[in-house]
């Protein structure tokens, strides 16, 4: 990793901590670190794709490569889906706007002949998504084992969402928890950081920082560039919460080490000045070693992928790079 | 004797002589001069027990003089008898049998004896006398090999001497008979005694050796000693090494002299011992031709001696009675050295450094190596000499070891016990040198010249001088040696001659024989003391006797009774018996290992027949001895010995006194039953395959049922019925693109339903799991390829198939590896103790689930992730499948509406409602999108139409085409009304019934038509009927714009023509059509109408009236021409009134929306 670089996105990454249950000010170090992690990860995440997109004989990275690549995270699959689809609908009301009310009173449907004219905000849509939005097909999806496109209809709930909407509910209901006690300009804060992304409106900054022009030669989409900031999002996240872990195992052994001369008591006191005051205080932050020790854990190769081999299989001396 | 004489026995006692007694025993032992006879022999070696007992009872039969003895000896048999048996109470059943076995023989050999003793009854008094010697001969011989081969050479030798007589009795017989028979009898009776001490320890020895073996089977001994026996043998072998180290020395330097002698020297010359008698004439043969015998002397020596095998390597021409003293010498010695349990101490000097007072204290040191040498370098003069030297190395043992309790002690005790038993086994003989007894001999027949009786027996004697030492029998062999024929009546004048020969070769040997006194003449006699004990007085037999009992009780009770150390008989009787096997084998297993691991530098061990051979045939033995009836073992031994085809003789079989579990390579496992080759009563094989063949079970090689596997199935079979859907979707897609279309453009996809299909029947050979790969490889791929159409792959390559079915079986086997090695873990102790039991101390490492559960997670699988595979990649992809279904189907359905819906497969049903849409026109509204504006109006809306398109299967007829033929039975009985019966045909003679106004017309056809019957059109195959074509529609539905040329669908009633031209001919009519296909379309309907305008009204009539009926049997194929015809007929009276309207509207008409209404107006016309 390179450590000359001068951090870019210092802050995102803090904020994107924040939500993801960090709450103390990590250090700059800390940040440093994940920001390296974090380009590593979209590089080696560009340059999959582009030899994806290459063995498809095509040039550009399509989000098929993308989603590809994350295929096993069935969760992270259908939230990306459910993001691209979102996204879809916002453009096409954008460009509905665009047109003018005729036109985007028929994209609302036949049946609402008041909407025209309106704004199609994201909750108008929402309304009745199913119309509207375009569902992402996969090439792995059951769809396409047929020469014939298959029909949409809409009168089928997609099992997938509500798998995507239970691991979404949870990280709701998560956020929903740290929320709750949070006064107005606590929640104002919150909603700021909850927008922070390496891509959104930095663009620019993203494709330098990623180093676009090298990794892969072709300039990818807009598509592409929402999916990895999804995606960096995703990653400092897991970071974060590994770390987290991570770091309370380390505090609690401290704990029962530091303890075990004052027995229990200190424990106990302990837990009920916590019941009280606010949890941020007396935290330290995250440290680098954390964040370390939080990747190596992510790194680590799961057996599935050794299972070739098992008996007299030699394992080679560097496994690839683990996409988190 | 020849085997003629044998032939002619008579039964026995019919000519027993009276000298029966003593003629018996000697024909006992002249009987080996035979080749017959040697059977009670090789009996003996079989068992035995029973050729002892079978000469108890000879004896017993034939001896009353020396009951006594006799009895004495069978008492002592019976003793050890008993005490063997106590021993081996084991094998004493058999014993006993066989002990019968050898009575039975018993009477049989006493009768062969008999009869022998019958034909020797006329030979010559000497007869006797050779008899004996061949007796003694057999005293030296310890094991039956040796007896074999000591009995093999006698006959020639004996026939030599023996047959003359027969031929030319001598007068002398009766009298010599007479004389010697008192004499002898004394004498014999004592040899006797001594012989059969002999052979009382022999086969006592044997008999040990038998009970040994057949304990063998009773008992397992342990391999605990065999170390011991191994080190003891090689400290044997060493001394032995040693002494023959030393001898070599000594001997390449003695011997020199003889072996160089001569360059090509007579070969009569050289010292081939006796055996030059049976050879003479070869080598008198071979000394006549000597020029032209490439050999060298030597070569022919070894030649010699190698034909003569009875020569021992101590046999000399010289020395008269060296070869049986040193044989028998040298027989006791190693027996001594073997017993290598107690004799190790002996062996060797005793070394100063061991024993550093040694050599003050014992100032004549002996030992068994020493005594080897010198026996080796043929110190030994007699008998007396050998056996002092023995007792020197005891008694120096007592002298050192004054300590009763020392353990040398009791070695030493042991060894001379053991000496004791052995050294009546030598014979007492003096070694003499032959010149001195030759001379002697000659003084003697100088001196009793008148004497006939013994120079009588002499000649014959001679002729196995070899055996009779101290017995004037030597002198005869010079002369029977030197002469050419033995038959000559032998004479101190033949026999000199050869002296000055012989004295030559003797030379080197006359100085060690210098020493001794000659023996004085007629050693017979029983006064003389230095004739070997053989001829010993009465009283010295006695003593000698007496001491052979002694000694004998002596060997009996060593054998028998507890030894010095073993408290156990039997065990100390394996030891000794099997010592030296057991060391040998010993020393083998020592050398293939080098320090503590297998030094692979030896060669390998590899079985050998010989070894199965006799592993087999002692399998066999323990199995007829388990049988209990000797008869039935002995004859299953009998068929099985036949039947041992095993390379039998061609490896010699070295005999060996070992249980076979010492050989344990030449094992041959025991077959399976059921492989036996076994045969019924009439020689047909049984067949034992029922027993193990076995029929593979059904669906080894499919898809075991399971819900899973259902599901799997299901899943594939709602991805077919999909699939059909869409090439129907996509032929649907096709033809709406296409203008034109072939019957076979589109190939129906008619998927089969899969089905596995199990293996053929399979017979197998036993249980187990079927091995083969290719097999079970094609079951893999299939379930691989099964899984992949499951994932969605429709058809795939085999070599990918071949690939992903390599990585499915790697990963199989990894899988099964690291099971295995699961499963083969160590077992743990038990720790819970809730099961003292001790049986399962042990137990598992791993219980079978956690096995499988570690197995899986070494290659990264969980229980989790199966079942979600389950969960998510079969079930719910199963009904993702059903979802896409049912959108594709209703996609089919849409694009085919309604047709499908309400009209059936080929719209054949679209009337069954009963509803007038096509009589009444208002399909039209399908023809375009919106071509009447219905859409604009919100008609659509208003009844619910999804789309205004012309219905698919209107436009195309393929489908209805391809639905009729498919079932035209069906199509057949659905027509409700029958057709009308067909016009008659027209003909000369009807045409007059015809109308008016058509019979001309009729008529003017008829002429054409040669007056033969007109055809109808109907009766014409569908393409030359003058029909008007269909019109076509463009895939697309839409009707052309009316800008372009009329159009297919326009009728000829449209047509310019009447107005152009209504007087002109079809023809012209059909010139002026700018487009050739419509002439040809149009062409019937033309001309029809050209007729009818041309000639009269009439023509049309009948044309449209026959046109009709399959205008209203397929409305909808013939659209609006039809429709045009139609009124056409309809208006067959009026037809020109109708016709002109239909034609000007068409003319009228700006474009072809005109149809349907002319459509409608025509109707209505009519």
């Amino acid at each position: 990793m390179s450590s000359d670089r001068t951090p870019k996105y210092r802050q995102e990454i803090q904020q994107m901590m924040f939500v993801s249950g960090e709450t103390a000010e990590p250090s700059v170090e800390t940040t440093t670190l994940i920001e390296d992690i974090v380009r590593q990860q979209v590089v080696e995440i560009l340059a999959r794709s582009t030899a994806l997109a290459t063995r498809r004989g095509v040039r550009s990275i399509s989000t098929d490569d993308l989603i590809f690549l994350i295929r096993h995270d069935k969760a992270k699959v259908s939230r990306l889906k459910t993001f691209l689809s979102w996204k879809d609908v916002r453009k096409n009301v954008k460009d509905s706007d665009d047109k003018g009310g005729a036109d985007a009173a028929d994209f609302a449907g036949a049946d609402d002949p008041m909407a025209g004219g309106v704004v199609a905000g994201p909750q108008d849509v929402a309304s009745k998504p199913k119309n509207k939005r375009a569902r992402v097909g996969l090439a792995w999806d059951v769809n396409s084992f047929y020469s014939i496109q298959v029909p949409e209809r809409e009168d089928e709930e997609d099992e997938e969402e509500e798998e995507q909407n239970y691991a979404t509910l949870q990280r709701l209901a998560a956020a929903d928890e740290r929320t709750k006690n949070m006064t107005r300009e606590e929640y104002v804060f919150w909603s700021e950081c909850r927008q922070a992304s390496f891509t959104y409106r930095k663009s620019k900054r993203f494709r330098e920082w990623a180093g676009f022009g090298i990794v892969t030669e072709s300039k990818p989409n807009d598509d592409i560039v929402d999916i990895l900031g999804f995606l960096t999002f995703e990653i400092v996240q897991t970071l974060t919460e590994e770390a987290l872990k991570v770091k309370e195992r380390e505090d609690r052994e401290k704990n029962r080490r530091g303890g075990a001369e004052n027995g229990a008591e200190t424990k106990k006191r302990k837990r009920e000045t916590g019941l009280f005051d606010p949890p941020e205080e007396g935290r330290t932050p995250v440290e680098p070693r954390h964040i370390r020790e939080a990747y190596r854990k992510l790194q680590a190769t799961p057996n599935k992928n050794i299972a070739m081999l098992l008996h007299n299989g030699r394992l080679p001396a560097r496994m690839p790079l683990r996409l988190i | 004797m020849s085997l003629g004489h044998h032939n002619a026995w008579l039964p026995p006692g019919h000519l027993r002589p009276p000298d029966d007694l003593l003629d018996a025993r000697s024909t006992n032992g002249y009987s080996k001069t035979f080749s017959g006879p040697r059977t009670p022999q090789m009996r003996g070696s079989v068992d035995a027990d029973g050729l002892h007992a079978g000469n108890l009872i000879s004896e017993a039969d034939t001896t009353a003089e020396e009951d006594p003895r006799v009895a004495i000896f069978r008492d002592l048999y019976n003793r050890t008898e008993a005490k063997i048996s106590s021993l081996f109470s084991g094998g004493k059943l058999s014993e006993g049998t066989s002990s019968h076995a050898g009575v039975g023989s018993g009477p049989d050999e006493a009768d062969t004896k008999d009869q022998r003793a019958d034909e020797s009854a006329p030979t010559p008094n000497p007869v006797k006398k050779p008899a004996r010697k061949l007796d003694d001969d057999d005293y030296d011989d310890y094991d039956e090999d040796d007896d074999a081969d000591a009995a093999s050479p006698p006959p020639p030798k004996s026939s030599a001497p023996v047959q003359p007589p027969t031929a030319i009795p001598s007068p002398s017989r009766p009298s010599s008979a007479s004389i010697s028979a008192a004499a002898d009898a004394a004498k014999e009776a004592k040899k006797e005694s001594l012989e059969d001490i002999r052979k009382k320890l022999e086969e006592d020895k044997k008999a040990t050796e038998e009970a040994a073996k057949r304990s063998f089977h009773t008992l397992f001994y342990t391999l605990e000693n065999d170390r011991d026996a191994m080190l003891d043998q090689q400290r044997l072998e060493e001394s032995e090494r040693q002494v023959e180290a030393e001898m070599s020395g000594q001997a390449s330097t003695g011997n020199a002299p003889t072996s160089g002698s001569s360059g090509y020297g007579s070969l009569s010359n050289a010292n081939l011992g006796a055996s030059s008698l049976t050879l003479k004439n070869l080598i008198a043969r071979i000394d006549l031709k000597r020029t032209m015998v490439q050999a060298s002397d030597a070569e022919l020596r070894s030649l010699m001696s190698e034909v003569r095998k009875n020569r021992s390597k101590w046999a000399s021409e010289d020395k008269i009675g060296q070869e049986e003293l040193y044989e028998s010498a040298e027989k006791v010695l190693n027996e001594l050295k073997a017993m290598t349990e107690h004799s190790s101490a002996f062996l060797t000097r005793v070394n100063k450094r061991d024993a550093p007072d040694y050599y003050t204290v014992i100032k004549h040191p002996m030992d068994l190596g020493t005594m080897t040498k010198k026996l080796k370098a043929l110190q030994y003069k007699s008998k007396q000499e050998f056996v002092d030297d023995l007792n020197l190395i005891w008694s120096n043992c007592f002298k050192y070891n004054t300590n009763t309790e020392h353990f040398l002690r009791k070695h030493a005790m042991y060894m001379k016990k053991e000496t004791e038993k052995l050294v009546p086994l030598i014979p007492e003989i003096v070694i003499r040198d032959r010149a001195e007894v030759e001379a002697e001999e000659r003084r003697l027949q100088l001196a009793e010249l008148d004497g006939g009786d013994e120079s009588d027996d002499e000649p014959i004697m001679s002729s196995r001088g070899r055996k009779a030492p101290g017995k004037s029998s030597k002198k005869g062999t010079a002369p029977s040696r030197n002469t050419p024929s033995g038959s000559e009546p032998p004479g101190g004048s033949v026999s000199q001659p050869s002296a000055p020969v012989r004295s030559n070769s003797d030379a080197p040997m006359e100085g060690i024989q210098n020493g001794f006194a000659t023996p004085p003449p007629g050693t017979q006699t029983p006064s003389d003391p230095a004739g070997a004990g053989s001829v010993a007085p009465g009283g010295q037999d006695e003593g000698m006797d007496i001491d052979g009992l002694g000694t004998l009780t002596a060997a009996l009770s060593a054998l028998a009774t507890p030894g010095i150390e073993l408290a156990d008989p039997e065990y100390k009787v394996w030891k000794q018996v099997t010592k030296k096997d057991r060391a040998l084998i010993a020393a083998e297993r020592h050398r293939l290992f080098k320090g503590d691991k297998i030094n692979s530098d030896e060669p390998a061990l590899l079985r050998t027949k010989a070894g199965m051979r006799r592993w087999l045939q002692s399998q066999k033995q323990v199995s007829a001895e388990g049988d209990s009836s000797n008869e039935s073992g002995s004859r299953a031994m009998e068929p099985n010995a036949a039947g041992e085809t095993l390379a039998e003789g061609i490896e010699v079989e070295e005999d060996r006194v070992i249980p076979d579990y010492y050989d344990v390579m030449s094992g041959i496992p025991d077959l399976p039953a059921h492989l036996i080759w076994r045969e019924d009563t009439e020689g047909n094989l049984v067949d034992a395959s029922e027993e193990f063949l076995r029929i593979l079970p059904k669906g080894s090689f499919i898809q075991p049922d399971s819900k899973l596997s259902r599901k799997m199935d299901a899943n594939m079979r709602q991805m077919q019925e999909t699939r059909k859907i869409c090439s129907k979707i996509g032929i649907v897609k096709q033809m709406q693109l296409q203008s034109q279309m072939y019957q076979n453009q589109f190939q129906k996809y008619q998927p089969e339903p899969f089905a596995e299909q199990d293996t053929l029947p399979h017979v197998m050979n036993d249980n187990g799991p079927i091995i083969s790969p290719w097999v079970c490889k094609a079951a893999l791929q299939r379930s691989v390829a099964k899984v992949f159409y499951h994932t969605g792959f429709e058809e795939y390559q085999p070599s990918a198939l071949d690939a992903a079915t390599d990585m499915a079986s790697d990963f199989f086997q990894k899988i099964g590896e690291t099971l295995k090695s699961y499963m083969e873990a160590p077992k743990v102790p038990v720790t819970d103790t809730v099961e003292p039991t001790a049986l399962s101390q042990w137990k598992r490492a791993y219980t079978e689930p956690e096995m499988v559960l570690h197995t899986l997670s070494s290659v990264g699988i969980d229980i989790e992730g199966l079942e979600s595979y389950i969960k998510d990649d079969i079930e719910r992809l199963g009904t993702k499948l059903t979802t896409a279904h049912d959108r594709l189907r209703s996609l089919l359905s849409e694009l085919l509406r309604p047709a499908l819906q309400d009209g059936g497969e080929d719209g054949s049903m679209a009337f069954a409602d009963g509803s007038e849409q096509f009589v009444g026109g208002d399909f039209a509204e399908d023809i375009d999108e919106d071509f009447f504006g219905f859409k604009e109006l919100g008609l659509d809306r208003e009844f619910g139409l999804a789309n205004l398109s012309v219905p698919l299967h209107l436009l195309q007829n393929r489908m209805y085409n391809a639905a009729q033929s498919q079932n035209t039975s069906t199509s057949q009985l659905i027509t409700l009304f029958p057709p009308p019966p067909s016009y008659p045909r027209i003909s000369s003679e009807t045409v007059a019934s015809q109308i008016g106004l058509v019979q001309s017309f009729f008529k003017a056809k008829l002429q054409m038509n040669n007056n033969e019957p007109l055809t109808e059109d109907l009766e014409l195959p569908p393409k030359q009927r003058p029909m008007a074509a269909r019109p076509r529609l463009p895939a697309s539905g839409k009707i052309p714009p009316p800008s372009s040329l009329p159009g297919p669908t326009s009728s000829p009633q449209k047509r310019p023509l009447p107005a152009s031209a209504p007087g002109s001919n079809a023809n012209k009519s059909g010139n002026t059509e700018p487009s050739k296909k419509k002439v040809k379309k149009n062409s019937g309907v033309a001309m029809g109408i050209a007729d009818t305008l041309g000639e009269d009204e009439h023509p049309p009539g009948p044309d449209g009236a026959k046109t009709s009926n399959p205008a209203s049997n397929k409305v909808k194929s013939e659209e609006t021409a039809a429709t045009a015809e139609l009124s056409n007929g309809k208006g067959r009276v009026n037809s020109v009134i109708s016709d002109a309207p239909a034609s000007d509207a068409a003319q009228n008409g700006n474009n072809g929306t005109a149809v349907p209404l002319t459509n409608g107006t025509s109707i209505d016309a009519s």
